[in-house]
């Protein structure tokens, strides 16, 4: 390499990207990789949304099992391939070393398996839809589905060698967030001065490293089962396949958090931002962002609750998940006293910040009714709890996505995206989805089974509202495509703060685009960032 | 490599490594941990019965029987329940029959239902616990012995229960090399009916 001119050495054509150890290159080929994964996962639930739209559709031709793995792709593509590679390789990788004032990430080479390692993760997923039978097993992967019982060829296991790259990717992109905030903040930069999007990071980092490696023990469990004759999961060989949902779970659920706590981040910056005042109560912030880091991890079961759990183990797991509706109510209303009494411009990224901040708090809303492990008998498994879980992750994790796009394009293109467009897009999307799963309330507590491909009568018309919605989300996506593709080659220039005064982190410091290398003299952080003068 | 980061690095990988061994860990503990609960309906084994006897807590004591569908063995208890007293030594018998023209082993896994009764339900010789190979046509009675513990009259959890379902599923023991030939057939098979 060249040694003598690092500051100038900015590699050109292919290389630039394969070999790319720039965390911004890197975090904008994340963020393409996070939107080509957002369209694949979009157009599985869009197939989704018309078989349902109708009892008995026949869009599928009633093949039942391509249901299954049209719902299972959806899942699994949209959690591992748009929103993680999206908020956290994407946003992550561009903007903890520019909040920080760090040249670059700890591990520049590292950065670069962790993206590239995703390609082939995402092919072996996307063959596990088209191989034999496909993978219709649901996101879950439950045995005996997932063993060769349900599943008797190669499909299940391209989807496990899929979430085992993904995986590696994703520990190692956590061992170099962790490292560069620990040991690359610039002088100054203590650990309750950094942005809570760093902040958001870390707990996330340090959440994957913790749970992921179980999910990958009991991935690996299950290939051996299938491959090489092993019974963790078998009875017959006594095994028992409550294990596998006990160790998924300890990773799965740990894993929304690790969806949703950057969205957190990106919303408090953008709040702070256009309410042009400092983020209300920033330690109780931290630590509320860590106490859900904790507490998550230690809620599993509240997803097995149908198993057979004793009623004390019950009793527990409802208890502990309604706690960390503690933090997060801590969090919404330190949100909204950020707002109160701010001089508040409602730019788009502001807007899905507000969307955000109603539509979490409804999903959070129907999470605490979910916990109750009474409730949950009879709701488990239909139509309510997915109208729950995509209020906190298709619209929580996915408003993140787009309000920190809107927020942060013009640094990182150097282009401002077209104003009115981005509230077309907004207002669609708000619209669209809550048509989508306003209703799947309504369906689900009347007893919809969820991942099944048809329907009573009597569901018929919400179903067909929700299916309408989904065609207006489709719609407002292509919306959001135009104006990002306008945005990145046709788009105003932009101004290094194109927010004004309330945008007080580093990164508005710099000119849009900033440099290939930022931050090689670190910058001297005084006073308290948080402070707004 | 900085130094400082080379310590962190290290740091997270022996966490990354710690967490793998315990997801492997998980199988044995997870194992112990329902023999010592009976979590899951598995029922407490080798405890001697300490002969306590509650005479107004009579059970009624299901039993149940299951075959893998590719094992070709026929498998039914001899009475469908019986009645028992907390504490009473309880003895039932199953009856067991291979049907196909080929020695086949099975092994049998049990649990009990409600599940919570489990810890209660106490086995003291079981047919389950050895593997069993049976020649072509051959049948054979097999007996389980068990008693329910008294400390059971004593738990508030377990006031609704008055009956407990033994239930039995036998597989054929498995080996490396049969598992996916075995299952291959089983769908081929499935596919015509």
């Amino acid at each position: 390499m060249n040694e003598h001119t690092p500051h100038e050495h900015t590699p050109k054509g292919w290389r630039r990207w394969l070999l790319s150890t720039n965390h911004k290159d890197i975090g904008s080929m994340y963020l393409i990789f996070s939107i080509i994964g957002g369209i694949a996962g979009l157009i599985f639930s869009i197939v989704i949304r018309m078989q349902l739209a109708h009892p008995g559709g026949t869009v599928l031709g009633g093949n039942h099992q391509l249901y299954n793995v049209f719902i299972t792709s959806h899942a699994l593509i949209m959690i591992f391939f748009a929103v993680m590679p999206g908020l956290i390789g994407g946003f992550g990788n561009w903007f903890v070393p520019l909040l920080i004032g760090a040249p670059d990430m700890a591990f520049p080479r590292l950065n670069n398996i962790s993206f590239w390692l995703m390609i082939p993760a995402l092919i072996m997923a996307g063959l596990s839809t088209v191989v034999g039978m496909g993978a219709g097993t649901g996101w879950t992967m439950y045995p005996p589905l997932s063993s060769l019982t349900g599943h008797p060829d190669m499909a299940v296991d391209f989807l496990l060698f899929s979430l085992h790259l993904a995986g590696v990717s994703s520990i190692l992109g956590s061992l170099n967030f962790i490292t560069t905030i620990i040991n690359m903040r610039a002088p100054g930069m203590d650990f309750f001065k950094m942005p809570l999007f760093v902040w958001t990071i870390l707990v996330t980092s340090a959440l994957l490293l913790i749970t992921l490696p179980v999910l990958a023990g009991g991935i690996t469990m299950l290939i051996t089962d299938r491959n090489f004759g092993t019974t963790f999961f078998d009875p017959s060989g006594g095994g028992d396949p409550v294990l596998f949902q006990h160790l998924f779970w300890f990773f799965g659920h740990p894993e929304v958090y690790v969806i949703i706590l950057p969205a957190f981040g990106i919303i408090s910056q953008i709040i702070s931002t256009f309410s042009k005042k400092p983020v209300f109560g920033y330690v109780s912030m931290v630590y509320a962002i860590l106490s859900i880091g904790v507490i998550g991890c230690g809620v599993w079961a509240h997803h097995m609750f149908t198993v057979g759990l004793s009623p004390s183990a019950t009793v527990y797991f409802s208890a502990a998940t309604m706690v960390i509706a503690v933090p997060t109510g801590i969090k919404v209303f330190s949100w909204l006293a950020t707002m109160w009494g701010g001089s508040i411009r409602f730019d788009t990224p502001m807007l899905f910040a507000t969307g955000f901040i109603l539509l979490f708090t409804l999903g959070g809303l129907t999470g605490v009714v979910l916990s109750n492990g009474g409730m949950n008998i009879v709701l488990h498994d239909t139509y309510y709890v997915v109208g729950h879980f995509h209020y906190v992750l298709s619209m929580g994790a996915v408003f993140g996505l787009f309000g920190g796009f809107y927020y942060w394009i013009s640094k990182i293109c150097g282009r401002q995206y077209p104003e009115i467009w981005g509230r077309i897009h907004f207002w669609m999307l708000f619209i669209g989805v809550n048509m989508i799963f306003i209703p799947m309330h309504f369906v689900g507590y009347n007893g919809m089974p969820r991942r099944i491909p048809d329907y009573p009568q009597a569901f018929a018309p919400m179903n067909y509202i929700a299916s309408i919605g989904a065609y207006l989300t489709a719609f407002s996506t292509l919306i959001f495509l135009g104006v990002a593709l306008y945005t990145v080659f046709r788009g105003k220039k932009a101004q290094s703060n194109p927010w004004g005064v309330g945008a007080t982190t580093l990164e508005w410091t710099l000119p849009s685009p900033p440099p290939y290398h930022t931050f090689e003299t670190p910058p001297h952080i005084g006073g308290d960032l948080h402070e707004h003068k | 490599m900085r130094e400082d980061h080379k310590n962190v690095l290290v740091l997270l990988t022996c966490g990354v490594v710690l967490m793998a061994s315990l997801a492997y860990a998980s199988v044995p503990i997870y194992r112990i941990f329902c023999q010592k609960t009976g979590y899951g309906g598995t029922p407490t084994l080798g405890k001697m019965n300490t002969g306590v006897v509650i005479n107004n807590r009579i059970i009624k004591v299901k039993f149940n029987s299951d075959v893998a569908p590719h094992l070709p063995w026929e498998f039914e208890p001899l009475q469908s329940y019986i009645h028992l007293k907390a504490g009473e030594n309880g003895l039932a018998f199953y009856r067991v029959r291979n049907n196909s023209n080929e020695p086949v082993s099975g092994i049998a896994t049990y649990n009990v239902t409600p599940d919570k009764a489990g810890i209660y339900f106490n086995k003291v010789q079981c047919f389950c616990f050895i593997e069993q190979t049976l020649d072509p046509g051959k049948w054979v009675e097999m007996p389980v012995q068990f008693f329910i513990d008294p400390e059971l009259a004593k738990d508030s959890n377990l006031k609704d229960v008055t009956s407990i379902t033994l239930s039995y599923t036998f597989f054929p023991t498995k080996t490396a090399k049969s598992a996916r030939h075995n299952i291959q057939i089983h769908s081929i098979g499935d596919k015509n009916v």
